[in-house]
């Protein structure tokens, strides 16, 4: 089960307009939960008007740099990353999980590899963490990072990544791509599509020579690289995806409980959306709503049926349930309405469950 | 980037998942589903091994039978802990049901599972001796060897990942099998070995599930199945029918 821990902020640096860097320290007697491998990514939580928000990052240092610093860029309407930019302040209390994540290939002294990375936007930051570590740990090791932003005030870490080109002269190689921001070589402004990687492998990365290739961006992004680095013979297990959806999900809007709830014997009409369809079942006070939802033809999802596996999860939109056992949910999914369907009886005469939220 | 696209028409165009944070709901169910299912049928497969252990005519034999018992366990754990990442208690999960138990040997439950766990239907059968395990062992080590191809392909990328290291290893459980049939044939046991293949062959067959599922198509569409049921069993057929081959064995008819 999820444990957290807590984290004293110690810094904060705007990175780009709307972005931070945060640097963190765990209590002493707890760093070792925060030993993190290269490209992992901490889940946070916050408290926002009573309602539990939670949200991942990735760790943008190297493991060599002794901090623990994530980068957080401000999405429209994202309250936590919001919140992070304006309102958090050095000496705060944050709380996070340790570190997880298996955006990273294992790492050897003697070996001499050649990386490449994409990163697109604030995706710099598990690339980053890489690219910094594979560079110190593996001497013999080079990289290549592409990487992609709307224009020039908007890269991130713009200035670090300088640094370390003149660090590690001749092992990394860094090619911005600038969707709006006109270039000295035309091929270097757009997006980072199929079509663009193709090019730039014809003349710029020696293609056949990648060993493993990590990308992180938007969907779209993601798509085009990888079609591209499978046409061009790399195999899956060389390819390593990190996505952090711009659908995060949002705020959750809290449950209603309907006023009319009065008891009526012992049958509750059960509305239950599975997959864009909602069926309207009549079913007992005795039943679960997983039960009340197989009996009725529907494919409800379910594996161990003793609340242990949280597979059957759903969220309650309106009525209330009783579940009687609960191994898997936290207390804020609980909060948010969400419920173990093997586990839930009705005890309202009118239920409204979704599987689909 | 101002480019957006929903979650599901990145996975309907293979994109791939890496953390909990950003599955969709249906998603999420569909993918527990599919690891509970592997995590339970080597849980139960395990299980049901480790009572044949000591049947083993040899040494070398009981060493194997010990080994497979290991990492199938072993591999049960791997992907349970990924099923931990999404909130299940793990630690429960793996007693939370009596792994041996079996239904009788003439039971007929075609495709369906248990009340209670998920394993594959054929892993409710129960064995009844070394032959019959080793003989189960290679159909269905076969039979995992297809699947596993296909679930090294998911779209959830630490779950990909895990498949593609225990592939190998599953494949390897399925070579002992051969090896142990080829020992017992030798040692003139070829009249159980093909009364336990006529037994085991059509519930092997029938783990792959109905051959026209509706189900199929929406686990395509978020890359949680690339062939059909009926691609896999088709597969299988062949592959174990060469294997059996090989062995002067026929599948039955």
């Amino acid at each position: 089960m999820a444990r957290f821990h807590d984290l004293t902020v110690t810094d904060i640096q705007k990175t780009i307009r709307d972005a931070v860097v945060v640097t963190l320290k765990p209590e002493t007697a707890e760093a070792g939960a925060f030993d993190f491998t290269q490209g992992q990514y901490l889940t946070f939580r916050h408290d926002f008007d009573g309602e539990e928000l939670r949200r991942s990052y990735s760790i943008c240092a190297g493991k060599d740099d002794g901090v623990l610093q994530v980068g957080i860029k401000r999405v429209d309407g994202g309250a936590f990353s919001t919140w992070a930019n304006e309102d958090l302040k050095v000496g705060d209390t944050l709380q996070a999980m340790s570190p997880m994540g298996t955006f990273h290939t294992p790492l050897d002294p003697g070996a001499a590899r050649q990386y490449l990375g994409f990163a697109g936007g604030s995706g710099i930051t598990p690339v980053l963490s890489i690219l910094k570590t594979v560079l110190a740990r593996e001497p013999k090791s080079a990289f290549t990072l592409v990487y992609a932003n709307k224009g020039v005030n908007t890269i991130m870490f713009r200035e670090e990544l300088e640094d370390l080109k003149n660090l590690y002269m001749g092992r990394l190689n860094i090619i911005h791509v600038l969707e709006t921001d006109a270039q000295e070589i035309d091929l270097f402004t757009g997006l980072v599509t199929e079509e663009k990687c193709g090019e730039l492998f014809r003349h710029w990365i020696d293609i056949e020579a990648v060993d493993t290739a990590f990308i992180c961006g938007p969907e779209p992004m993601m798509l085009g690289i990888a079609a591209a680095l499978r046409a061009h013979g790399l195999e899956d297990g060389q390819i390593k995806f990190e996505l952090f959806a711009s659908a995060q999900p949002g705020r959750l809007k809290r449950r209603v409980v309907s006023k009319d709830a009065a008891d009526s014997a012992n049958q509750t009409a059960a509305a239950i959306t599975l997959d864009g369809a909602t069926q309207t079942v009549t079913m007992g006070k005795d039943s679960t709503i997983l039960d009340a939802a197989l009996q009725n033809a529907m494919d409800a999802p379910y594996a161990c049926k003793a609340g242990v596996c949280s597979t059957c999860r759903c969220r309650v939109l309106e009525g209330e349930v009783e579940m009687v056992a609960n191994h898997a949910l936290e207390d804020y999914e609980v909060e948010k309405g969400y419920v173990l369907s093997c586990q839930s009886y009705p005890l309202t005469d009118r239920v409204v469950v979704d599987y689909d939220q | 980037m101002s480019e957006e696209m929903r979650i599901e028409d990145y996975l309907a165009k293979g994109g791939v998942l890496s953390n909990p944070a950003n599955v969709p709901p249906r998603y999420r169910a569909e993918l527990l589903k599919l690891m509970a299912s592997f995590v339970d049928s080597e849980l139960a497969g395990a299980a049901g091994f480790a009572d044949i252990i000591n049947q083993g005519p040899g040494i070398k034999e009981r060493i194997a039978a010990a080994r497979i018992v290991l990492e199938k366990t072993d591999h049960a754990d791997r992907v349970l802990r990924i099923m931990g990442e999404f909130g299940a208690d793990t630690a429960r999960y793996a007693n939370h049901h009596p792994w041996t138990a079996r239904l009788a040997r003439d039971a007929d439950i075609g495709a369906t599972r248990g009340e209670h766990d998920m394993r594959l239907a054929v892993f409710n059968y129960p064995l009844t001796g070394w032959a019959d395990a080793v003989m189960m062992n290679l159909l269905m080590g076969r039979a995992v060897g297809v699947q596993m191809a296909d679930f090294a392909l998911v779209s959830y990328q630490p779950l990909a990942e895990a498949f593609r290291a225990i592939a190998p290893v599953e494949a390897r459980h399925a070579e002992l099998a051969e090896e142990g049939v080829a020992r017992l044939i030798a040692a003139g046991e070829t009249e159980t070995l093909t009364d336990s293949l006529s037994y085991w062959w059509p519930r092997v067959a029938a783990s792959f599930g109905q051959m026209s599922s509706p189900k199929t198509e929406s686990l395509k569409a978020m890359g949680l199945r690339h062939a059909s049921n009926a691609e896999l069993k088709a597969r299988w057929e062949a592959e174990a029918g060469q294997v059996l081959g090989r062995l002067g064995l026929s599948a039955p008819a």
